[in-house]
């Protein structure tokens, strides 16, 4: 089948908000782009599913006219965003991430952006709205944009990118593209996991293709779970509306004993660890242990209820989250039966964010000449444990890095793509359509997410990690090499794509298993039961996984620090949190 | 978990090959609660891995809207449509399918 050619200067890979607004900030600069969404346009990836806030100092938030803060700083929330991380936030661009949100959340509202409403640091939208004026706006400023459209491999002249390899899904037809930038934008690996919070289409082949490039991806140990997902109905698993109405509400979370298993733990962590995003570390951890113990329910969750909050306080802030009982296109009429009547409905921890990732500069650069970075799929500025938002993140990121790639591809000479390098890969790319063992991707993918979710959860050991590794190993040495498409056309194929999709899915799982395996103390989101302690003395440090010759090599590096030096000593994980949550700032709101 | 069983009829066609559409007729386990969607990656994932439907992106929580399809005749999204019962699943377009339940849209930007 022949190729279809593209020439751009800079390529967006990634459909979501940090892939937009790079693809914006790069044609801005005059570059032509060109953009790949996996799926619908503005309604794939995570960003369009967010709840959606956008955080920042309540002094810039008051001085744009929402509620705010006037006595917050933006060395207040560095300080507070630090201690939220456990010290392990690459202070760099955690100062990016403070100075230039003011300006992204006023260009996004002169572009039309409708908030909800405000609190001390955020303002409050949705997914959609965002996604809505960032469409828009990249039509509005002429970024190509391709649908359905999912990136293959880049191709390389001595290092430096020179083009892409992509298929357009629908068709099964390939896309050569010659471009002298990536930005990779492709957020994070939520496929590798059962239930996730969602989304289909996001099984990190931008994290894998950049590393295979050349680039280091750094902390993939730390995966962020949301608490308090519905498991239950099938039709309702992985949506986050309890979440969303349990830390604005209050909720009771009982154990298949009937106890309020919160209780048991400091007052002061459960006060903070349910009522702001603090809870995404403190309550996925509580309610693991829980399930770990054997207190849990038949799908690896615990039960929500309205507790002793009064029926008329939770109606009320249903009516502003769900109004007339829908979330989103969800019809939650049942769930506020069973509020009413204060009925449990099963809930549990679900990966909802990947804090690490491809390792880039203060510029968004990765190790690679031409490849940039931006969004959930780097290594970003939160640090071991996010509670400040990632749409935030997203913008902020995608801004600068579109820029800086415009700046390097208008800049930097690059030679044309080589046509031979397209052949070998569109090989490559076709291996899952030649005829071989005959084994279907959707049962080993369905094996290797609910393993994953089991032994990469909120709670580790290096006894389950190590098998857990030995396990993903093996199927990549024996069972990867055999998957094949049972059908071999070539328009919408999903057996195909599921079968590219799977090896991404297990390189990152072993990555993640092993960088989780070498880190022996408890911090954030990564807690360890041999090893539960925080341990500052020897573990302020990233975790780097870095290409080689044979493999790859995982190292560590100090953490980058500019203004906050961080503590020394051994702590007890959960007196590290309670710690950690006292060193917050005396300002309102929920993050 | 349920003992009880469903069929499930669903739209087959492969513009490429084949000449004329047909149904194909699977048994699946029932559980309470589930989605059309749930039903069709039930198929996908243990019985037919040739069945399309869009679903190698998208949200099944109700906002892409990738998934409308007509179930039991009636237009909706099928991630969000519950089903009890037996279903038949059909594309929503049967002049714009592009393989099974896929239908071609309108293909904004490029």
């Amino acid at each position: 089948m022949e190729a279809r050619t593209i020439e751009t200067d800079v390529l967006v890979v990634g459909g979501g908000g940090a892939g937009f607004r790079a693809a914006i900030g790069a044609r801005e600069r005059g570059a032509a782009v060109a953009l790949l969404s996996k799926g619908p346009l503005a309604r794939s990836g995570a960003s369009p599913m967010a709840g959606a806030d956008f955080t920042l100092d309540g002094k810039s938030l008051s001085e744009l006219g929402f509620k705010g803060e006037p006595e917050d700083s933006e060395e207040k929330v560095f300080n507070d965003i630090v201690t939220q991380g456990f010290f392990l936030n690459n202070q760099k661009l955690l100062e990016q991430y403070v100075r230039r949100a003011p300006a992204r959340l006023k260009e996004m509202i002169d572009w039309g952006l409708k908030v909800t409403f405000s609190d001390e640091r955020a303002i409050f939208t949705s997914g959609l709205k965002l996604m809505d004026v960032l469409l828009r706006r990249a039509r509005k400023v002429g970024v190509n944009l391709l649908e359905d459209v999912m990136l293959l491999d880049l191709v390389q002249e001595d290092g430096m990118v020179t083009g892409a390899l992509a298929l357009d899904v629908r068709t099964g037809e390939f896309l050569q593209i010659a471009t002298k930038a990536v930005v990779m934008a492709t957020g994070g690996w939520h496929k590798a996991f059962w239930p996730n919070t969602g989304m289909r289409d996001l099984s990190g082949e931008g994290m894998i293709i950049a590393h295979r490039a050349g680039a280091d991806l750094g902390n993939l140990e730390f995966i962020t779970h949301a608490c308090n997902v519905l498991l239950e109905p099938p039709i309702w698993r992985g949506s986050i509306a309890t979440y969303v109405i349990g830390m604005l509400a209050g909720h009771r979370l009982t154990n298949s004993h009937g106890d309020a298993f919160l209780d048991q733990y400091d007052p002061y962590t459960v006060k903070v660890g349910t009522s702001t995003e603090w809870n995404k570390s403190f309550v996925s951890y509580a309610t693991t242990v829980e399930v770990r113990e054997g207190r849990g329910f038949p799908n690896g969750g615990v039960h929500f209820s309205r507790g002793d909050v009064p029926w008329e306080t939770y109606e009320l802030f249903c009516s502003f989250v769900f109004p007339k009982w829908k979330y989103k296109a969800i019809d939650l009429t049942e769930l506020g039966r069973r509020f009413e009547e204060n009925e449990p409905i099963e809930v549990g921890s679900v990966v909802e964010y990947f804090d690490g990732g491809i390792i880039v500069d203060d510029g968004f650069a990765t190790r690679v000449p031409g490849l940039y970075a931006a969004g959930e799929c780097t290594l970003g500025p939160f640090g071991a444990n996010r509670v400040f938002s990632a749409i935030t993140e997203m913008l902020v990121h995608g801004a600068d890095a579109g820029e800086h790639a415009a700046e390097y591809a208008l800049s930097a000479s690059v030679p044309e793509p080589d046509p031979g390098r397209f052949a070998g890969k569109r090989r490559k790319a076709e291996q899952p359509l030649v005829p071989k063992a005959g084994a279907r991707p959707a049962p080993v993918r369905r094996r290797v997410q609910e393993m994953a979710r089991e032994k990469l959860g909120p709670i580790r050991s290096g006894e389950e990690l190590q098998s857990f590794l030995d396990e993903v190993r093996r199927i990549e040495r024996e069972e990867l090499p055999g998957i094949e498409a049972t059908a071999k056309g070539r328009s919408y194929n999903k057996e195909w794509i599921d079968a590219l999709e799977l090896g991404y899915i297990l390189e990152l799982l072993e990555l993640a298993a092993a960088s989780a395996l070498q880190r022996t103390e408890s911090r954030g989101v990564h807690f360890r039961l041999d090893h539960p302690d925080t341990d500052n003395d020897n573990w302020l440090a990233e975790s780097v996984v870095r290409r080689t010759e044979a493999g790859y090599e995982l190292a560590t590096r100090p953490v980058c620090t500019t203004s906050i030096e961080p503590p020394g000593g051994v702590v007890p994980y959960l007196d590290m949190i309670k710690k950690m949550m006292e060193s917050r700032s005396e300002i309102g709101g929920h993050h | 978990m349920s003992e009880k069983r469903i069929k499930a009829r669903v739209f087959r066609l492969d513009p490429s090959v084949d000449r004329e559409s047909r149904h194909q007729e699977y048994e699946i386990p029932f559980e309470e609660g589930i989605s059309a969607m749930d039903v069709l990656d039930y198929i996908y994932q243990n019985l037919d891995g040739t069945l399309a439907y869009y679903d190698h992106a998208g949200c099944a929580l109700g906002i892409c809207a990738r998934c409308t399809c007509k179930i039991n005749g009636k237009a909706g999204l099928t991630c969000q449509v519950p089903v009890s019962g037996d279903v038949t699943l059909d594309p929503i377009s049967l002049s714009r399918v592009q393989k099974d339940l896929v239908c071609e849209t309108k293909r904004k930007g490029a």
